[in-house]
């Protein structure tokens, strides 16, 4: 109740599910709460639940777990001649900089660090916000939501980079470069953080808490 | 009464879902997520190993995380850190051995750098230069318990498995030109490796281990011989020269060759010490030697010099020789009055076998022997062998009248033999006697003047007139044998001493009847003052540059031309004779000898004349006679008359010599030599 009085006092605008409507996530189109499917694109109406976060959590918990020997594992293994390299992507990011190729340092820092722990951070702080019902940074996070979406599939550079490069540095015992146990850990991490933001429902940002509307 | 009867409303109180129910089956992703990393992690954590530690003295060419751990050829671990011991005199490196292969790794492991290596024997491991230095281990299959800390080998070990072949030691008197690495030579087969060369901490000489492979050494028995086929051999004989090299390898590292000459040896243990013989002939007649680590060793102090005695001097018991002399050196002491005391001190190696006993005897049991032997007189000394006794050996032997002596059983370094003195007293002085009479041979002076004979007769022999001498020559003899026939037979020698006896007993009237005569006195000594004045020493002087002008004409270059003016010589020497022949020169002679008997004839009448003049002159030599007496017998006269006569009598001498040597070897006066 006290939630419902704090979502009165700053919430004067008027959610689809505040006027007994649903939205459909495909195309956008409202229909009367209890319709099963959308009538002009045929998806499956799924009324705004949130329960829905826990699969966000989920992906997200499991990105995390992902995340933690993508870094401690070698990303590529170098052979070549003299020698032979294993190079974690932190270790990789310090060696570009000890040569000072500062862009590219800051390339790979960005897309595979900075990206991907701010991807962590943004669900987690767009699960919290919703479930505490605060409606007045709406506009905030939808905005941070589609960031994250749009973004996320940029993190995957990495794994493209480790992917190309092995397939084409194969030059027998001159120099082969093959991917290292971290490019997979990297590349389902990047993978379950997508689905995290994938399974994340937008419609929680305007809604209110789950029961203001059943009970009213 | 009649009440409503609805039912009371009902509380309903939502059901509290329970925590599963609400849960998604989403969430098995995180757990499913997270039971795979761990279960990575654990078992990457589980099979990564257990580490070692490897010190080594350099770290050339490891690299951590990269240069494996091989074991048969087989990567077992990597190089995980490299870093230095406490102590910064090693490189410690820290190998993760791989968990299976662990546990086998304990006290016995040896590890060493494998490294492209080039050496006399060839190049070797060539495939590290591109695969990189890697670090080579063995161990045994047995189960000890596993150490983690080991000190690696500077070289790779010959045979890094003991049970490939058998370990045996070499002893040599020095390593001549062994090298680490020498291979060991069976019948021409390289079958094992010497390694570990160093000082020998029992004696003088020099220990090298030995690595025989496995199927060639069950050749090696106790009888086994071990020389030295270090370089290559020349040996010059009936058959020409032989050159003996045995492989390239052998002749830059040197080598060793092995062989069992004779039968009834008994299989060696590992670690079996052989004797290493600088020849095949040396180890061929050392047979019935034991080995040289079984010999006993003793100490002789010897007061008297012992020059002669040198490494290798036979050891003689009771004239059996039993071993040999393995070291000399001087031993200053002090006797019982605080006096310096230096003693030649000489250790001596007797072979057990030799004394009856077996090859192994314990050296205790030998210097008990030698100690019952002394205290039965016996005793070292020195003696001379050989032809001219020169070659010294060491007697172990009984000497009369010796009282019974005790041996220092707890002597320095090894028992103490008392010694006797040496069976000559000037041992020493005879030995090097005959040596220096030997170093005063004029030998080269002998050897220069026989080159420059042979130059000489070999330049006239080469010459082509030198052919046509032999021919000159017996003429020339024939001619001169003629003459001396004709001499004879005209009895020229007869007559001459005839004359010469009348010459004589001339001279003997004369002496008579000179003693009266004064100026006859006067003229004869003025005679013999002249004669003393002639100069016969020219006339040497003379004849000796003749010769010397002779000589050195031979030794020019135009003594070639020599022979053809010889033969010329020779053919007017012979034309001279066949003139002299011709001419009648015996009969000259004849009839000279003829005058001169005339005229000894006539000087024995003028003296038979003369005695009215000698009786008149008696009373004057009478007179004189106090005068001739006052002169004496060692008056001027006769001093000068004996003078004189002596040096008719030398100048005649020097003739005869000289006419005596040409009759000798006249060539050798003609050759000036």
């Amino acid at each position: 109740m006290e939630r419902h009085q704090s979502a009165a006092l700053v919430a004067p605008i008027l959610t689809a599910r505040d006027a007994g409507l649903v939205g459909c996530r495909g195309c956008g189109r409202v229909w009367p709460q209890g319709t099963p499917t959308c009538g002009r694109c045929g998806a499956r109406l799924v009324p705004v639940d949130v329960r829905g976060l826990q699969a966000v959590w989920a992906w997200l918990i499991a990105g995390l777990i992902f995340y933690v020997p993508a870094n401690l594992y070698p990303m590529l293994l170098t052979k070549t001649l003299t020698g032979h390299l294993e190079n974690t992507i932190l270790g990789g990011v310090i060696e570009l900089l000890a040569h000072h190729n500062y862009g590219v340092a800051a390339i790979v820092f960005g897309a595979s660090i900075v990206i991907p722990i701010g991807k962590f951070i943004a669900i987690a702080y767009l699960a919290l916000a919703v479930g505490n019902e605060r409606r007045a940074g709406g506009h905030r996070h939808l905005r941070l939501y589609e960031v994250v979406e749009f973004i996320g599939r940029w993190s995957m550079i990495d794994v493209f980079v480790v992917a190309i490069l092995s397939a084409l540095v194969q030059l027998g015992f001159v120099a082969t470069i093959n991917p290292g146990p971290a490019a997979a850990s990297f590349a389902l991490s990047v993978a379950f953080t997508m689905l995290s933001a994938q399974s994340f429902d937008p419609r929680l940002i305007w809604r209110g808490p789950p029961d203001t509307a059943g009970n009213k | 009464m009649t009440q409503d009867p609805r039912p009371a409303a009902l509380v309903k109180t939502p059901a509290q879902n329970p925590i599963w129910t609400r849960l998604s089956v989403i969430w098995l992703v995180p757990l499913v997520a997270l039971a795979i990393t761990l279960g990575v992690a654990w078992k990457s954590y589980s099979d990564r190993g257990i580490l070692i530690e490897i010190d080594f003295s350099d770290a050339t060419g490891l690299r951590p995380g990269e240069t494996p751990l091989k074991f048969r050829e087989v990567e077992v671990g990597r190089v995980e850190t490299v870093g230095f011991t406490e102590d910064l005199k090693s490189v410690r490196i820290g190998v993760r051995v791989q968990k299976d292969v662990a546990p086998f790794i304990d006290g016995s492991a040896q590890f060493w750098l494998v490294r492209p290596e080039v050496s006399a024997q060839g190049i070797s491991r060539l495939d590290t230069v591109l695969s990189g230095t890697f670090i080579e281990g063995y161990w045994d299959a047995a189960l000890s318990p596993p150490e983690t800390r080991f000190t690696g080998l500077d070289h790779a070990p010959l045979a890094p498995d003991p049970t490939s072949g058998t370990w045996v030691t070499l002893h040599a008197d020095d390593a001549g030109g062994l090298a680490d690495g020498a291979p060991i030579i069976f019948r021409g087969l390289t079958v094992g490796r010497l390694q570990n060369l160093r000082l020998s901490d029992v004696d003088e000489g020099v220990t090298v281990d030995a690595f025989i492979k496995a199927p060639h050494d069950k050749r090696l028995t106790s009888r086994t011989r071990f020389w030295d086929t270090s370089g290559f051999s020349v040996s010059l004989g009936t058959g020409g020269v032989s050159l003996d090299v045995r492989s390239l390898a052998s002749l830059v590292q040197g080598g060793v060759e092995f062989s069992t000459f004779s039968s009834g040896g008994l299989p060696v243990q590992p670690g079996h010490g052989f004797r290493l013989y600088s020849g095949e002939t040396e180890a061929r007649d050392s047979i019935f030697d034991g080995g040289a680590d079984t010999a006993v060793r003793f100490t002789l102090l010897f007061d008297e010099a012992v020059r002669g005695i040198e490494r290798g001097t036979k050891v003689l018991f009771r004239g059996v020789e039993a071993g040999e002399v393995k070291d000399l050196s001087i031993r200053v002491s002090e006797d019982s009055l605080g006096n310096r005391v230096v003693r030649q001190q000489i250790t001596i190696a007797i072979n057990p076998e030799r004394l009856g006993m077996t090859a192994d005897a314990d050296p205790e049991i030998v210097a008990g022997f030698m100690e019952g032997e002394v205290e039965r007189g016996m005793r070292a000394r020195l003696a001379g062998t050989g032809l001219l006794g020169t070659t010294l050996v060491v007697e172990l032997t009984d000497i009369d009248g010796m009282a019974p002596g005790k041996m220092d059983m707890a002597g320095d370094p090894f028992p103490i033999l008392p010694v006797a003195p040496a069976t000559s007293n000037d041992l020493a002085a005879s030995a090097e006697g005959v040596i220096s009479r030997v170093g005063a041979l004029p030998i080269e002076e002998l050897f220069a003047s026989t080159i420059r004979v042979m130059d000489s007769i070999a330049m006239v022999a080469e010459s082509e007139d030198t052919r046509a001498v032999p021919g000159e020559l017996s003429t020339l003899l024939e001619e001169l044998g003629k003459l001396t026939k004709a001499l004879n037979e005209q009895g020229a020698a007869d007559k001459t001493i005839a004359a010469l006896d009348q010459v004589m007993s001339a001279a003997e009237r004369l002496y008579g009847s000179v003693e009266g005569l004064p100026e006859t006195l006067v003229e004869v000594q003025k005679l013999a003052a002249n004669a003393a004045n002639m100069p016969l020493a020219d006339i040497g002087d003379q004849i000796d540059g003749i010769l010397k002008d002779l000589r050195a004409m031979l030794g020019t270059s135009d003594a070639e031309k020599l022979p053809r003016a010889l033969s010329d010589t020779l053919n007017e020497a012979a034309g001279l004779l066949a003139e002299l022949r011709a001419g009648g020169a015996a009969d000259n002679l004849n009839s000279a000898l003829g005058s001169a008997q005339t005229a000894a004839d006539a000087i024995a009448g003028a003296s038979a004349s003369l005695p009215d003049v000698t009786k008149r002159l008696e009373a004057l030599i009478a007179r004189a006679d106090a005068l001739v007496s006052a002169y004496g017998e060692r008056s001027p006269f006769n001093a000068e008359m004996l003078n004189t006569m002596r040096e008719l009598r030398r100048a005649t001498a020097a003739f005869g010599a000289l006419a005596r040597t040409i009759e000798r070897n006249p060539r050798a006066f003609i050759l000036g030599r």
